[in-house]
């Protein structure tokens, strides 16, 4: 029975990451026909032609440079404030940081184009308003799209190098101020050479996300035909004939580039980090920072301010627009937007489709995930660690080259699923795989073995002790996977975008279509109505979970 | 007539090998444990005392020997046999405590009981039994998550004789506890388990909480056992070098056995500094034992120059030696005596009190005095 799990498990998981990325490896060296398997003539003339696409790769590493170093410097001076500072409001400022990660890039980079956009952007309008130039600001164009990436994306650094901070001992700096250094010589002699290797790491991880990031770019870019690597390869297959070759080949250097640097993250994090070797997390005294504080405090306020606050207020002012303005006094305000957003069949059926898709995927994979955790970190089934880096493979390919690799693969599968929900919901559920693996890992490694180990030793059968003490334990952390997974299926993009259908449409690609093709206004009310509708499904969803434990005390 | 069959050991250990991969971490050990006795695997970390208790329970799978339980084989590498834990009918003690975060004392006591599918009336009344017996009933009601360390340990005993089980395995339980709280919950365990009667394999490194709760103790090192017997036993005669230093406080002395007959059970014993002892030896010399154990307890110390003060007349193994440091520990004085061999310690109680620099009289009976045997893993 042991022997016939790994075999059964990696087969299964195998399939479903491994099965895309070959389509994805046959059709880059594809030089005949586009997109048939298997090749009629292969070679390396796509991977050579990128040569040609200089450019497009010279914009992608600017933007990534770019946002990297913001979303570093943000985020470690947020982690400074937060972990290390005597700041007023701290625990609801650590809390108010999490928001931007729920905004989403694609909703942050639409709001920021009503926000910043030429000429008639708020900022430009309110300038003009005063006799300046239209062209004051403008966030369409690689700093743009850099500024709205390091402030959307750019919260795993803050992340990252927090945890880094918190999992050092304030022993090792108490030490250093008894034997007589000062603040800032411990900050410089002990804090810092402390952090560098989760700071060095961090990074690395940050640019790594960049170069594979695409909401920002597709929004801010493509109006400009400013084109990075990911919007390149949607381009290239929309064109006519599509250039399938030449984006699979542009998928795969990136996906190569990404796991190279990802690897080097982990390396870095866990060959020079002295200070997550115990992995418990301290609570480090913080630094009295006199008056100073006020100010530390306003910073990270102006973080929240910039990227939720001013987003969500710029969205929800023009959504009630019939044109966009700030200047009140020529606005008139309507309520059609949500009207046709809701008319539209499209959104409608769309944000459906997504609720739909969330509330199953996320049903079916927290089961599937728990199961696999278990097997793999308590089961000690034989090629274990095999097991879990097959299933947390997708989590090192851009969704979008992800979603590349599974609409060949779908489309010469005799299986007529493509352009239906079956589909995406097959994409969804390995594309999250990783992300579920990671919160139950968290959660069972948690539980003491011998909480399990006690309930056997007083005579509960193996099904008996999973019934009684396994699963009332790990029920809140599955209840948060489950949560994390449906918030990330509801507003899913990379690979919704290629294998979306015309009877199978989703809510993220609908917002995306209606921002290039239609009015700012539409869209603001879009992304504002999916939103909502999370938050909505969540708020149910928590208080039947609590109904439920409630019965249950009772 | 006829002799009465004697029932089986409740515990019977033949042989048992523990495999980690490459590591072998029990080699070999055997041992019993008879009806209503408490038997202690002591050790340093490492030793595979742990792991012999997890493999009673069934939480490790051995790779050779046998475990029977009352008669019964639960684990036995010819038969091919492995009982799994939950029907091996054991109770065990964690030294995490593992009481359950999500249920309240009541439950957590009540789990092994109701597994068994007892009537509610009858599992309220051996939970209020189990414990009023480490008095926590007035708890039961209490989360689990809202108990101190102490209590949280209570819990944890009362759950585990809750079932009335045979067999109570305790993986080093007060090791998590203060000193105080340590000590009294000594004696607690102990009467506990004579008033219930159950037998008892505790493992625990600490040689003192050994030596005061057991009926035997078994010395496990690297793997294999060192020595089995009574607390005093392995007190007074430690039969090797690893025992003698890891229970209580030994002086080690180097020296050889002078060959001739055992008398009285006891041998010469020249030191290098050619200082003559009568040692006892616990089994004929061999002729290769170079270390006699001397327990500090035992040694008698007297100022030289005082007419009452040398040694008495008889006294055996006598010597002459100089106080070189005084130790004050409270329940009693510890000394460091220059002496013909090096350094002896000596601890003697607080009311005779030595000076620094004073030359003494040491001696000490022949009986506290052990030849070590050959180490009998080599």
């Amino acid at each position: 029975m042991r022997y016939l799990i790994t075999p059964l498990v990696l087969l299964t998981c195998g399939s479903l990451v491994l099965y895309p990325v070959v389509f994805l490896v046959s059709e880059s060296f594809n030089v005949g026909e586009p997109g048939v398997f298997p090749p009629q003539a292969v070679g390396w003339s796509n991977y050579l032609n990128l040569y040609d696409d200089s450019r497009i790769l010279a914009n992608t590493a600017l933007v990534a440079c770019l946002a990297t170093v913001m979303a570093v410097v943000f985020g470690f001076t947020l982690a400074w404030i937060l972990t290390r500072t005597a700041i007023p409001g701290r625990a609801m400022l650590e809390r108010l940081l999490e928001l931007p990660y729920y905004m989403t890039p694609l909703v942050g980079a639409m709001a920021w184009g009503i926000i910043a956009g030429p000429k008639t952007g708020m900022v430009n309008q309110v300038v003009t308003y005063f006799g300046g130039s239209g062209d004051f600001i403008d966030v369409y164009g690689p700093y743009g799209i850099a500024w709205v990436m390091a402030l959307f994306e750019g919260t795993v650094a803050f992340v990252m190098i927090s945890a880094a901070m918190k999992s050092m001992d304030p022993s090792l700096e108490e030490s250093s101020r008894v034997m007589g250094a000062s603040k800032l010589q411990t900050a410089l002699r002990i804090t810092l050479p402390m952090v560098a290797p989760g700071v060095v790491s961090a990074t690395i991880f940050v640019f790594a996300e960049m170069l594979g990031s695409f909401a920002a770019a597709f929004v801010l870019g493509i109006p400009g035909r400013f084109y990075v690597v990911t919007t390149a390869i949607w381009q290239a297959t929309l064109s006519y004939p599509p250039e399938y070759g030449r984006a699979a080949a542009m998928g795969l250097s990136l996906f190569l580039v990404m796991l190279v640097m990802l690897g080097l993250s982990r390396l870095i994090l866990r060959r020079g980090s002295y200070a997550t070797i115990t992995g418990k997390a301290f609570r480090p005294r913080p630094l009295e920072v006199g008056g100073l504080r006020y100010l530390l405090a306003g910073v990270c306020w102006l973080y929240v301010v910039l990227s939720v606050l001013l987003p969500l207020a710029a969205l929800l002012l023009t959504s009630f627009q019939k044109f966009a303005t700030v200047l009140l006094a020529q606005s008139s305000f309507t309520l059609d937007n949500y009207r046709s957003a809701l008319d539209m069949g499209a959104l409608g059926s769309a944000l459906e489709n997504s609720l739909f898709l969330g509330f199953v995927v996320a049903s079916i994979a927290v089961p599937l995930v728990s199961v696999l955790v278990w097997l793999i970190y308590r089961g000690n089934i034989p090629g274990g660690r095999l097991v879990e880096s097959v299933v947390m493979f997708p989590q090192a390919v851009p969704r979008l080259v992800f979603g590349l690799g599974l609409l060949w693969a779908w489309l010469t599968m005799p299986i007529p699923i493509y352009g239906t929900l079956w589909l995406l919901g097959i994409a969804y559920l390995t594309v999250f795989l990783p992300l579920g693996m990671r919160t139950m890992a968290g959660v069972v490694l948690q539980v003491d073995r011998g909480l399990e180990e006690c309930a056997r030793v007083c005579g509960a059968s193996w099904a008996h002790q999973m019934r009684t003490v396994t699963l009332p334990l790990l029920r809140p952390g599955m209840v948060a996977a489950w949560l994390l997974i449906f918030i990330a299926g509801v507003r899913e993009l990379g690979v919704s975008i290629f294998l979306m259908g015309p009877n199978a449409k989703v809510v993220a690609p609908a917002i995306v279509n209606s921002w290039l093709s239609s009015s700012s206004e539409l869209s603001a009310a879009m992304a504002l109505l999916q939103t909502l509708a999370v938050f909505a499904a969540v708020a149910v969803l928590f208080i039947a979970v609590r109904r439920v434990a409630g019965e249950e005390k009772a | 007539m006829q002799a009465a069959p004697t029932p089986p050991p409740v515990i019977d250990v033949d042989g048992l090998e523990v495999r980690y991969g490459e590591v072998m971490a029990v080699k070999g050990v055997s041992f019993s444990v008879g009806h209503g006795e408490l038997v202690t695997l002591l050790g340093p970390s490492g030793c595979g005392k742990t792991t012999t208790l997890r493999a009673i329970a069934g939480l490790e799978k051995p790779s050779g020997g046998s475990i029977a339980l009352g008669g019964t084989p639960v684990y036995s590498a010819p038969l091919r046999r492995n009982v799994p834990t939950e029907k091996r009918g054991v109770s065990m003690v964690f030294q995490s405590y593992a009481i359950w975060p999500h249920m309240s004392v009541f439950e957590n006591v009540a789990y092994g009981l109701r597994v068994r599918r007892l009537p509610k009336a009858e599992i309220a009344r051996e939970v209020a039994r189990a414990l009023a017996l480490v008095q926590m009933q007035a708890y039961a009601d209490r989360p689990a998550t809202r108990l101190s360390g102490g209590q949280q340990q209570r819990v944890a005993v009362a759950r585990a004789i809750a079932f009335s089980p045979d067999v109570v395995l305790f993986d080093e339980p007060l090791s998590n506890l203060d000193a105080k709280l340590r000590a009294e919950m000594r004696v607690e365990l102990r009467e506990l388990q004579r008033q219930l009667s159950f037998s008892a394999v505790y493992v625990t490194h600490d040689q003192e909480e050994a030596l005061a709760i057991s009926d035997r103790v078994i010395v496990m090192n690297g793997g294999r056992i060192e020595q089995i017997g009574t607390p005093q036993d392995i007190y007074d005669r430690p039969c090797s070098r690893f025992v003698a230093d890891f229970v209580g406080s030994a002086n080690l002395v180097a020296g050889q056995v002078r060959p001739g007959p055992v008398t009285d059970g006891t041998v010469l014993f020249v030191t290098a500094s050619g200082l003559e002892l009568r040692v006892t030896a616990t089994a004929p010399p061999t002729g290769t034992e170079n270390t006699a154990a001397l327990r500090a307890s035992y040694i008698n110390l007297a100022p030289i120059n005082l007419a009452t003060g040398n040694a008495p007349a008889g006294a055996r193994n006598v010597a002459q030696g100089r106080i070189q440091r005084r130790l004050f520990h409270g329940d009693f004085n510890e000394y460091v005596v220059a002496w013909p061999p090096g350094q002896l310690i000596v601890r003697r109680p607080p009311t005779e009190v030595l000076a620094e620099g004073e030359a003494v009289a040491i001696w000490f009976d022949p009986g506290h005095c052990v030849l070590l045997g050959d180490p009998p893993h080599p």
